[in-house]
């Protein structure tokens, strides 16, 4: 049994009268790669907050590496456990090294200067996301993808043993989208890192992911191997669309098809 | 990708200038030398830059013209350089962390009310303090500042912290309240109570004084080492809130902390020189394009180029007119109103 890096118990969390997430319940272990999936506002983004200790549930509790996140030090925390979004700056003038480099904040500090080792972290990072070509430009002059793959090589700039992504390959083209999943089971395979990846991209999730959390409803629907998950029953149920679930001829790796005109009307 | 790059010049915006650090510091502070010189020979009683040299190097001028060249330069000039290089040095650092504090290029002390709290807190001391009791100024200033600050600040937070676009509302209404206020004290003051208020709030050098400008500079040395402790803090910030809570930043800490240190340096440099505007604002940008966002090498290079700046705008000030001088406060806005229009353009055309 590996270890719990992530661990969510009875999760439950309001905006204001609406209950987003109700009693969840999730478990990412060491060197493990699990997708979290679910509809548009079924609250997946707010379970990565929760994680990462921007917010706190309202009931339940979350843990990093057995300890609540408001017990750890800013610093220590994120020296643990790091997170890609999808902002980057771009209002002031910043070089994708530069932006890449604030990810060793957490190990070098406020006053200490940049290492070679910090160097070293920054050029491994740069190089997994093929971003070393492009890494004297400007933020504000790479695409939406190249900033996403920025974004991605800071969380591994910053060397942490959990990561969290959010929706990461949003703007990938499908060899990014490849490149970024093979990235994180490299990290995975090699470095133990556990990852949670909030995701849409159900064929690349069947593909790459070892545990899929289907969230919707405020709870986990379904978790457990691509095949258990990707049920049309499930798909049906938390997203409402009707596919076909069939198995990949290539790899054996769940496929999961949407059928055209059965959308059902909604309110 | 990586193939693309190479074929595409650099046009990082400074980005590639790193490379280039130390010429650019040192042309910097040459241009910053250049300037204070300059200021000490430029004026209605003409002084040879020989002269200056001279006279800088403490060698008396040779008698006769010399001696009132010694005491124009010394007496006049030198402090009013000095005073235009801290205060345009202090207001460009303070618009850099303010920059960076709300994540948006076209911040300045003037947008969130500061410096309209510094100056009634200042105005509120000359009418209330007996005498010529110049030495609580900076003081009261900060206090004003401050104040207006925290004010603002509370105003803008919510449960869930401070949003920068609810900072940058009320920080304007905030400034329009402390604006109305110092209208009112200038129109209802005692006649001769304070004097030269109408020119000091459009922003004048002409008070400097050594006195003054020892008086200014612990709070400007204190307010310049203080920002350049928290600039890796001030770099996370330009991620968002929570990116940088995320990296591993005591995000309201440390935005509190730029805050008030950012107050501290407007709100000293406004009871001293009064209202100078634009130089908060165009100033970080001119440094941001020559040696980028990095706040270790943005704030030294924004202190010299504010106060490099400044002194070439009092110079302009001292002797545009055909008689008299304009306030500094006017040539900045003067040059830099259509900057900041240039700047909204640019940004418009921006992808």
């Amino acid at each position: 049994m590996r270890d719990d890096l992530l661990a969510a118990r009875g999760v439950t969390f309001r905006y204001g009268e609406r209950e987003v997430l109700a009693g969840v319940d999730l478990r990412v272990g060491e060197g493990e790669v699990a997708i979290l999936l679910g509809p548009n506002g079924a609250g997946k983004s707010t379970l990565l907050k929760i994680f990462s200790g921007l917010i706190r549930p309202h009931a339940g509790e979350v843990t990093v590496l057995d300890r609540s996140p408001s017990s750890y030090g800013r610093r220590e925390m994120a020296r643990i456990l790091s997170v890609a979004g999808q902002d980057t700056p771009l209002d002031f003038p910043m070089s994708v090294e530069e932006y890449v480099l604030l990810g060793r904040f957490p190990h070098h500090g406020f006053f200490g200067q940049a290492t070679a080792l910090d160097r070293e972290e920054v050029d491994r990072a740069l190089a997994m996301t093929s971003l070393e070509g492009l890494k004297t430009r400007g933020l504000n002059e790479i695409s939406a993808g190249e900033r996403q793959r920025a974004a991605l090589a800071r969380a591994i700039a910053q060397g942490a043993k959990a990561m969290l992504l959010d929706e990461p390959t949003a703007f990938l083209d499908i060899y990014h989208r490849v490149a970024f999943y093979e990235i994180v089971t490299q990290l995975s395979e090699t470095c133990g890192v556990g990852a949670l990846v909030a995701s849409h991209d159900l064929s690349l999730c069947a593909e790459y992911g070892e545990r899929i959390f289907l969230l919707s409803g405020g709870k986990v629907q379904a978790h457990g191997r691509p095949e258990e998950v990707l049920t049309p029953e499930h798909i049906l149920a938390a997203f409402g669309v009707a596919v076909v679930c069939d198995r990949n001829p290539a790899t054996g790796s769940v496929r999961v098809t949407a059928l055209r005109g059965t959308l059902p009307a909604r309110d | 990708m990586a193939e693309a790059a190479d074929c595409l010049p650099g046009r990082g915006k400074g980005v590639d200038a790193v490379r280039n650090r130390a010429i650019v510091f040192l042309l910097l502070a040459s241009s910053f030398a250049g300037a204070l010189v300059l200021s000490l020979s430029v004026g209605p009683f003409p002084v040879t830059l020989g002269q200056v040299f001279r006279i800088l190097s403490g060698g008396s001028a040779d008698g006769g013209p010399g001696e009132t060249a010694m005491r124009v330069v010394l007496t006049l000039r030198l402090p009013r350089a000095l005073l235009g290089a801290l205060v345009g040095g202090a207001l460009s650092s303070s618009g850099v962390a303010f920059q960076a504090l709300l994540r948006n290029p076209l911040a300045d002390p003037y947008i969130l009310g500061v410096s309209g709290g510094a100056a009634v807190g200042a105005m509120t001391a000359r009418l209330l303090l007996p005498g010529d009791s110049f030495l609580p100024l900076p003081l009261c200033a900060f206090l004003g500042a401050a104040l207006a600050a925290s004010v603002v600040f509370v105003l803008a937070r919510r449960r869930s912290g401070v949003s920068r676009e609810r900072l940058i509302l009320m920080g304007v209404i905030v400034g329009a309240f402390l604006n109305a206020l110092i209208m009112m004290m200038v129109a209802l003051a005692p006649p001769g109570r304070i004097p030269g208020a109408v020119y000091w709030l459009m922003g004048d050098l002409s008070l400097g004084t050594l006195g003054r400008v020892g008086l200014l500079a612990p709070y400007v040395a204190a307010g310049v080492v203080l920002l350049f402790l928290l600039s890796r803090g001030m770099d996370l910030l330009l991620l968002g809130d929570e990116a940088a809570f995320q990296s591993g930043l005591p995000v309201e800490r440390v935005k509190t902390a730029v805050y008030l240190t950012a107050s501290l340096l407007a709100g000293s440099v406004v009871a001293v020189s009064g209202l100078i505007g634009f130089v908060g604002l165009i100033v970080p940008h001119g440094a941001r394009s020559i040696v980028g966002s990095g706040h270790r090498r943005l704030l030294p290079a924004a202190f010299l180029l504010g106060g490099t700046f400044l002194i070439l705008a009092d110079v302009l000030a001292r002797t545009a007119g055909p008689s008299g001088e304009l306030p500094v406060g006017a040539v900045t806005a003067l040059s830099g109103a259509p900057f900041f229009l240039y700047l909204l353009r640019r940004d418009g055309r921006k992808p």
